[in-house]
């Protein structure tokens, strides 16, 4: 792929640690990660429940700068920025897509993908005009004035897609998207987040379902807070529908399923 | 970062909406606070007001000499007392001799309040008061006669000029001319009725409609030749020699006090200090008032902000992660708890008019309406906001983003 032969790293980890409590109830959430991802990477990120993906990803998205270690976000030490900064590049660079989609409750659809804007500095009715205009790229235009509880699950997370992308992020960090969709909003999803990725956004995806890591790029297993796994993606998309991903190249790199490689580990 | 205000406001409001019942119940406190505020204040103006127009009207060149030094203006307040007579004055006669050969002083009055009862047909009502003076005071306070005359040196002694409201009462008449009557026992006749002043509240604590004017000797003579002046009246001989006149008076009587500092001058505003005790009780009671409802109000605004920060955590890690930073969160709460001060103080002000009008119904002033009142209203809602609305601000933007976004409500 093109994509891999980008020279810069968007993101560096270098000897990332992260520790949860204190004393006896010490936990290593993350051990040591050395890991560079590159500007336009799918990655998809897999691993059982508690080998720190989710906190992976969030010291990653700046939400959590209790870390020890390196991290360096576009040739930037994170450690060195200040809390404002670190807003305004989650504002600006960064957009976050989450499992349980985190639409504010209160607000309807269009005000709700309009937040980001907020930070950003924008008016109100140039937010609504942006917002509007993300909508209709996801077929949402309708819905603009719904409430999200009257929405599907798999419309509400597009509306948080289009909220993360609303900013015109360059990276989009997606926490288990499709964890509660069934398997057609899923693919769905998998879709849109394929197409960001085409358009040279990077993305970086934790994920428990190893059909959707045929989307990426890259897929990392990681396993006890360490990567145990850095390949390309093995498992053709069963859906038929997408026809967009080039079978040929992908069937030649197959290998190992990640999800087997997990089951010998155990 | 206007934008971001506004869009802050925007989102108060929307909160606001949303918890209708508790916001109302919340700016209750404020409004509470913010309406004894106004009232009083708007009710001390009321009478400051009448002070002063009435010395603007007299031409605006009145000094006045109480005795006892000015330390404060409490103190200004509670010596100028007339009524309270157990103190002894520190005026005499000689400082009114000498007052009035000082340059740039057109009029000398002298006023001595005395205790006494004062009877014709009938006996006068407590409230009334004897006062002896100079016939100079009616120029000085502009005392306009019904009938007949007012004080003159060169009348007999026992010449008494009485207030209407005290001509009906002791006479059942407004003209009583001729007719006699008894201070302490000892006769007087009048010679003249006032037209009716009614405003008791005025710089001489007289009320003129009550009140019975004799000359100055006489109430010595009543008053066992004790002499007991609560004020001196002043004239300048224009508006322009004022400041000349006031530092003239201060030097003649500093003289005849041989230096000592015992008494003040009180020029323009001072003079308008109010001097009702009634309304200083109110005052009082509803400073009071205002000051536990404000702190209860206070109170409850921070208690309602907690509880709303505690609400939306996780909107507030929603709002952290798409790229709000501390600060942004906590002008969101901030902004919130001051548009609960904000309106509440806005509703307190409007209350609060509502208040002095229905209470002065029942008194001799109007309230007075001015942007000072309104500033200061706002003001104080403004800092209530701030001030309770701070701690659950800061709790809400020291929220962790993780464990914000994590919480299930």
């Amino acid at each position: 792929m093109t994509i891999t032969t980008k020279k810069t790293p968007v993101i560096k980890l270098r000897d990332l640690e992260k520790r949860f409590g204190i004393g006896d109830a010490e936990i290593i959430a993350l051990n040591k990660i050395n890991l560079s991802i590159k500007k336009g990477e799918f990655v998809s990120i897999m691993g059982p429940s508690g080998c720190g993906k989710t906190t992976l990803l969030n010291i990653i998205g700046l939400l959590d700068s209790s870390f020890v270690g390196e991290y360096e976000l576009d040739g930037k030490s994170v450690n060195s920025i200040s809390e404002i900064k670190q807003a305004r590049i989650r504002s600006k660079q960064i957009g976050f897509v989450f499992q349980n989609f985190n639409l504010i409750p209160r607000l309807n659809v269009i005000e709700n993908v309009a937040i980001p804007l907020v930070y950003k500095g924008m008016s109100h009715t140039k937010r609504l005009v942006v917002a509007s205009d993300i909508l209709k790229n996801f077929h949402l235009n309708e819905r603009e004035y719904y409430m999200p509880y009257q929405l599907s699950g798999g419309q509400v997370q597009r509306v948080a897609i289009a909220r993360a992308l609303v900013n015109e992020p360059s990276i989009i960090l997606a926490d288990e998207p499709t964890g509660n969709l069934d398997s057609r909003s899923s693919h769905i999803i998998m879709e849109e987040l394929s197409d960001l990725h085409k358009r040279g956004n990077t993305i970086i995806m934790v994920t428990h379902n190893p059909r959707l890591t045929t989307y990426s790029s890259r897929v990392i297993t990681m396993l006890d807070g360490q990567i145990d796994t850095d390949t390309k993606p093995t498992i053709e998309p069963t859906e038929p529908k997408i026809k967009r991903q080039p079978k040929t190249k992908q069937t030649k790199r197959r290998k190992k399923s990640p999800f087997r490689m997990k089951r010998k580990k155990r | 970062m206007r934008l971001l205000f506004i869009n802050h406001i925007q989102n108060a409001r929307q909160s606001l909406q949303s918890s209708r019942a508790r916001s109302l119940l919340t700016m209750l406190g404020v409004t509470i606070g913010v309406a004894s505020i106004t009232a009083i204040l708007a009710l001390s103006g009321g009478t400051n007001n009448i002070i002063s127009d009435q010395i603007n009207s007299l031409g605006g060149n009145i000094i006045i000499v109480r005795p006892g030094a000015a330390f404060d203006p409490t103190l200004d307040i509670t010596q100028a007392q007339l009524h309270d007579n157990y103190s002894t004055s520190t005026l005499t006669e000689k400082d009114v001799e000498s007052l009035e050969k000082t340059n740039n002083i057109k009029s000398v009055a002298p006023i001595m309040v005395l205790s006494g009862t004062i009877k014709g047909d009938s006996k006068a009502p407590n409230n009334s008061q004897v006062v002896a003076t100079s016939p100079e005071l009616a120029d000085i306070s502009n005392l306009k006669l019904r009938v007949g005359q007012f004080l003159d040196e060169t009348l007999d002694q026992n010449t008494v000029v009485i207030g209407k409201q005290l001509s009906i009462n002791i006479f059942g008449t407004e003209s009583s001319i001729g007719r006699n009557l008894t201070i302490r026992g000892k006769p007087f006749v009048v010679v003249g009725v006032l037209k009716q002043v009614n405003n008791p509240i005025n710089y001489n604590s007289i009320d003129f409609d009550n009140a019975a004017m004799v000359n100055f000797t006489a109430g010595k003579k009543l008053n066992n030749d004790v002499i007991q002046i609560q004020q001196i009246d002043i004239k300048a001989t224009s508006i322009d020699k004022l400041k000349k006149a006031e530092i003239g008076a201060n030097k003649t009587i500093l003289a005849n006090h041989v230096g000592e500092k015992d008494f003040s001058v009180l020029v323009g505003d001072k003079i308008s200090q109010p001097t009702s005790h009634f309304f200083y009780t109110i005052a009082g009671v509803m400073t009071a008032i205002a000051a536990i409802s404000l702190l209860v109000g206070g109170i409850g605004i921070m208690n309602i902000m907690l509880v709303t920060v505690a609400e939306r955590t996780r909107e507030i890690g929603i709002r952290k992660a798409l790229g709000a930073s501390n600060i942004d969160i906590s002008w969101q709460f901030l902004i919130e708890s001051l548009a609960i001060s904000i309106i509440g103080g806005v509703f307190g002000y409007v209350v609060g008019y509502i208040l002095a009008f229905s209470i002065s119904d029942i008194l001799t002033f109007n309230p007075v309406i001015n942007w000072q009142i309104a500033v200061i209203a706002i003001l104080i809602s403004v800092v209530m906001g701030l001030l309770f609305g701070l701690y659950p601000a800061i709790r809400a933007a020291r929220k962790d983003p993780i464990e914000s976004l994590n919480r299930h409500n």
